[in-house]
């Protein structure tokens, strides 16, 4: 069996109470959210913070909020209703996507947006999909706040540059401009419960329906240490017109922009194949995406 | 046409509400007054000598109350088959792979047992390690056990007809290899058990087995309790599959603790330790050679196999048998030779799963026919039919298939799955495959050699008629053994299912040798059959004293007495039952006399009603070394047809439509059949695409959780169409035999047909992962 071992709980209402709890037990406590990852750790032994602070009940982190220009997602939201949503179907149809494939059906009831930030996973699902539309992370201090880009969020496995006494409230999106597509392919054996092989989310942004790449984002998932960006693949997208060819040629050079290794889940040859075949694949479904198709 | 009022019907489960609202107890569920929690210390090392154990730490932990290692333990060897006992409750001098087991603690709580584990010193030198056969098998190879030379740990040789000769006579021969990789049983439900000995010298066991019997006579003979003190209970099983029917160091170390504490024991297995313990498939590495004539007439097959059987002996004799006798059938084939090594190495034991020896080769040797069909130019299932066994045809290795409706399956999941429009048509990239198979009914003898019984059944009728309890020994491990035996029950005695109460999974009830080698619903069906039957006479004559009517002109159906010479007045025997139980308000009534009212009267006559059954199988055919293991009283088989899609620049797999028949005789429970039947497709279907158990370099088993050991989900599986056929089996009960096991033999092999109808690649490794495809399409696309 294994056993959960003993810890304090607590479960504040308000944000400004997990906030001053925190500040008091800073790395003696650990945040838990829907603890699909939190709980799993503690019971391996992984980890054995002396407290736990849910924050489930806060209610302010648990709602997405659209204003002038951007899309705000609370933390605390649970990864099925990233699929329910209209705002995060229509808006951010990639990251409806990932978050579609992220675990079985009983994961995604209660693991949320946050904890899957949060908890630093090399293949999380989430990650690539917002990494690609260029998140903000709000980080909430006892005394002061700030915004991070996701990009400058993740430092290896498991690291990340919150601190223990923060707390994630908010990740914002600014809206995506016209003639925008993406897409999220996660390799995986099985149709539920899997930890990807390989994993891409690519999205370009035209200018014009039949123009040239105004910007590009692909994200290898997988296959380093964190979720990077295919950088000479991104390069080589910028102001080209799209063409099969063109995602043909790209999808070589994304392969180039990463060290996969292997593991029990897959070979570096076979992941490095695939990070080819996953770019090309997202880049035209994000093409048709883009084009209205 | 026969009529029934109970079987072949789909009648709920009768344990399906207590299973659906969380009232099943499984025995990690069971607690008793005072009761220790066991722990277990296992080796780190694959392969190590043991040069002290120190516990002195441990037994000074508060909370601890006894630590035992192979010093205290009892020193007796067991294991599964008489000829290879070679496991002990604990490593005495040395350890065979990581988990082995050394010691064991029994504290207040499972953490307090935990710790004291960890206190356990033990100095280990480490000895040379193998983790596969081929470097077992090397000269010089250090012996995993001394009683094992050059690391085989059993041989088998046998031949039928003349196998070079045969040969000779062929048009077209050709070779083929194979192999497997080692399985978990991946059962919900951990291994737990609960033990209690009292101070009048008592030793009950709660325990998560599938095998009650085997496990009573294990305890018995390694802790020196007489049998009739012993006692084995089993609670409500999540699964087993195979890995469960067998006696463990678990069982044992819980019964011994308890005997040395005088106190309740409860140890249960996490997951990792499932892995470790493991008894699961083992691998298997064939070489198949085939011979046929140009007409496509099946001539002969050369079969050599290497089995992969970890650090002991486990099922393993039988499964080495197995591998080589549940090839030939379903077809005709005259010549057979095999040849079978298990080889011992630093692994986790295997043993018995689902299709027991059999699944591999049957793989390997559907995918060698396909092969075959194609190079002579023949439709496989035109090729597999022109070579089918019908009823009444006996195998070269002396097989009787009584009953057979193999032909019937192949032609149902031709016609069923649309086979014809298909086969040939499909765009690349989606394939269509076949594969038959057939498994035994039933064990033809225990494991231990031995004259017993092995089934028995009691049923005892309530004093007021109205309740019939079934006692059996028999396991229900999920499979639905006391659904259908309680429908049998009722059937027999031609009462109502909801009036049979069924009591199973107890040693104290009577003799069952256990949930494996689909035995149960024939052979303790047989028994409960035989049990309902002499009820039913004994109900009958106290009525035909009563009633001076013969009782010839009399039968039970439906609950109520039947006379079949027309109307009789029993008005004086119903106001006979009614004054016996003045105030009840179930009173019968209506123009027939019921069961319970008869039930009732023979009750008053002989104050007790009970019927009795047993079975054993009757005389079965192979009179050579090894005929025991696949002689069954009946066989069963399947046929499947499997479509595919591959994706071609990932390689990944998926399954659309499975169309699956299988001849279980006579349908008990119709849906229970149909259950088995896509369990076994799922079960296939995992270790066809997914599962695999990998170690590290020490011989650790990697991925040892059900993360990273892939079961198929039930977003994995197609759409799966059944049909049952039935074929009426003589040595069956009511025409029953078995469908646990059969209906996975076809699985593996079909989606290999369907992956290569798809893609143009033999893939002759198991698990046929994504990546192994996409690199056997890079193979071929530079050829
Ligand atoms: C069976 C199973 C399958 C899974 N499959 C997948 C999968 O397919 N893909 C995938 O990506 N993941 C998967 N996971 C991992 C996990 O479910 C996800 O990472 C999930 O999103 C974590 O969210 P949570 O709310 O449960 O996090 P928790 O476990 O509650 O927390 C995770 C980490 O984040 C921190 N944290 C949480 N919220 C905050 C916050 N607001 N501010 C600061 N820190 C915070 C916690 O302290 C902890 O370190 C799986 C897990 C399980 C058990």
């Amino acid at each position: 069996m294994l056993l959960l071992p003993k810890f304090d709980y607590y479960e504040p209402r308000e944000m400004s109470e997990a906030l001053k709890l925190m500040s008091k037990m800073k790395t003696s406590a650990k945040i838990i959210a829907g603890g699909t990852d939190v709980l799993v750790n503690m019971k391996k032994g992984l980890i054995s913070p002396k407290s736990l602070v849910n924050v489930a009940r806060i209610s302010e982190l648990s709602d997405v909020e659209p204003s002038n220009g951007t899309i705000s997602i609370g933390s605390g939201l649970i990864v099925e209703k990233l699929t329910e949503f209209d705002i995060i179907k229509k808006k951010l149809p990639i990251l409806f996507k990932a978050a579609r494939v992220l675990g079985s059906p009983l994961v995604r009831n209660r693991a949320t947006i946050g904890g899957n930030i949060v908890t630093a996973r090399p293949a999380a699902d989430l990650p690539p999909a917002l990494l690609a539309v260029d998140a903000k992370l709000k980080l909430v201090g006892a005394k002061s706040s700030r915004e991070v880009s996701l990009d400058k969020f993740f430092i290896g496995p498991g690291q990340t540059v919150i601190k223990p006494t923060e707390i994630l409230s908010r990740i914002i999106i600014k809206e995506l401009p016209p003639f925008t597509g993406g897409d999220y392919i996660k390799l995986g054996h099985r149709n539920a419960l899997e930890i990807a092989i390989v994993a891409v989310a690519s999205r370009i942004t035209l200018d014009s329906p039949d123009g040239v790449i105004k910007e590009a984002r692909i994200i290898l998932s997988a296959v380093a240490p964190k979720a990077i960006h295919a950088v000479s693949a991104e390069k080589a997208l910028k102001g080209e017109k799209p063409t099969a060819k063109l995602f043909e040629k790209v999808a070589k050079l994304a392969a180039g922009d990463c060290a996969p290794i292997t593991d029990i889940r897959g070979g570096a040859e076979y992941r490095r194949a695939m990070v080819a075949a996953l770019t090309k694949k997202t880049l035209m479904n994000a093409l048709n995406e883009a084009k209205g198709k | 046409m026969k009529e029934f009022n109970v079987i072949n019907s789909r009648v709920p489960r009768v344990d399906a509400r207590a299973k659906v609202t969380g009232d099943a107890r499984y025995t990690a569920d069971l607690s008793m007054p005072n009761m220790l929690y066991g722990a277990l210390l296992q080796s780190p090392h694959a392969h190590a000598k043991i040069l002290n154990i120190d516990t002195s730490a441990a037994k000074k932990l508060i909370g601890v109350k006894e630590v035992v290692t192979a010093k205290e333990a009892s020193p007796i060897k067991f294991g599964l088959s008489p000829a290879r006992y070679d496991e002990m409750m604990f490593c005495m001098e040395k350890v065979r792979y990581v988990g082995d087991e050394i010691a064991a603690v029994a504290a207040v709580d499972p953490d307090t047992a935990m710790e004291a584990i960890s206190l356990i010193k033990v100095d280990y030198e480490e000895l040379p390690a193998y983790f596969n056969i081929f470097d077992a098998m090397k000269e010089g190879a250090m012996l995993i056990h001394d009683d094992y030379p050059g690391n085989i740990n059993a041989e088998v040789h046998q031949e039928f007809g003349n196998v070079e000769e045969a040969f000779k006579q062929c048009d077209y021969i050709r070779t083929d290899k194979f192999v497997n990789k080692k399985q978990d049983g991946a059962f919900i439900e951990p291994q737990a058990c609960l033990a209690n000995y009292d101070m009048d010298g008592n030793l009950i066991l709660y325990s998560s087995t599938q095998a009650p019997h085997y496990v009573q006579r294990i305890l018995s003979m390694v802790l020196n309790v007489p049998i009739g003190k012993v006692r084995v209970v089993k609670p409500y099983v999540g699964g087993g599959f195979g890995p469960k029917a067998s006696a463990s160091t678990l069982e044992l170390t819980a019964c011994f603790l308890s005997m040395k504490t005088g106190r309740p024991v409860k140890m249960v297995f996490n997951r990792e330790q499932v892995f470790m313990h493991s008894r699961a498939r083992h691998q298997f590495f064939h070489e198949l050679t085939t011979g046929v004539k140009k007409d496509g007439t099946l001539v002969a097959l050369k079969n050599t196999c290497y089995l992969d059987g970890g650090a002991y002996s486990s099922f393993g004799i039988a499964t080495i048998y197995y591998a080589g006798s549940l090839l030939g059938a379903p077809y005709k084939l005259p010549n057979m030779k095999y040849d079978g090594y298990r080889v011992c190495t630093n692994t986790p034991t295997c043993g018995a799963q689902r299709g027991h020896g059999g699944v591999a080769a049957r793989a390997a040797w559907e995918q060698q026919l396909d092969i075959i069909a194609e190079e002579l130019k023949m439709d496989p299932v035109e090729f597999r039919l022109k070579n089918i066994m019908q009823r009444g045809d006996v195998t070269c290795n002396d097989f009787n298939m009584s009953s057979l409706g193999m032909k019937e399956c192949l032609e149902a999941v031709r016609d069923g799955s649309e086979w014809g429009k298909k086969k040939g048509k499909l765009p690349k990239g989606k394939g269509i495959g076949v594969a038959c198979g057939f498994f035994v009914s039933g064990a033809g003898y225990p494991i231990y050699r031995s004259d017993t019984f092995h089934s028995t059944a009691m049923i005892k009728l309530s004093e007021d008629g109205g309740t019939a309890d079934l006692y059996t020994a028999s396991a229900e491990i999920g499979q639905g053994s006391d659904t259908i035996l309680s429908m049998i029950a009722a059937e027999a005695m031609g009462i109502r299912y909801e009036n049979v109460k069924i009591h199973s999974g107890d040693t104290d009830f009577g003799v069952d040798l256990g949930a494996y080698s689909s035995r149960q619903t024939l052979m303790s069906g047989h028994a409960v059959k035989m049990a309902g039957e002499d009820v039913k006479r004994q109900v009958l004559g106290v009525l035909s004293n009563t009633l001076k009517i013969p009782i010839e002109d009399m039968d039970i159906k439906d609950g109520f007495i039947i006379f079949k010479k027309g109307n009789v007045d029993f008005s004086g025997l119903r106001s006979y039952y009614i004054k016996e139980h003045r105030g009840w308000t179930d009173q019968p009534a209506g123009d027939k006399l019921t069961f319970k009212e008869a039930a009732r009267i023979a009750y008053l006559e002989k104050g007790v009603v009970v019927g009795g059954g047993a079975y054993k199988p009757g005389e079965l055919g192979g009179k050579y070394k090894g005929a025991t293991v696949g002689t069954s009283p009946a066989y069963g088989c399947s046929a499947q047809v499997v479509e595919v899609t591959v994706d071609m620049e990932t390689g990944k797999i998926t399954v659309d439509n499975m169309t699956d028949a299988h001849d279980c005789g006579f349908a008990i429970n119709r849906t229970n059949v149909e259950g088995q039947m896509q369990g076994s497709l799922s079960m296939g279907l995992g270790e066809a695409l997914f599962e695999e158990v990998k170690f590290d370099p020490n011989g650790k088993v990697a991925n040892a959780t059900l993360g990273e050991y892939r079961i198929p989900t039930a977003l994995d599986m197609p759409n799966v169409k059944t049909i049952i056929v039935e074929s009426d089996e003589p040595n069956g009960p009511f025409g029953a035999k078995e469908v646990g096991e059969g209906a996975i033999m076809p699985t593996i092999p079909a989606i290999l047909n369907a992956v290569y109808d798809a893609v143009g690649v033999r893939i002759n490794e198991l698990p046929i992962t994504s990546e192994r495809i996409f690199m056997a399409l890079k193979d071929k696309e530079k050829k």
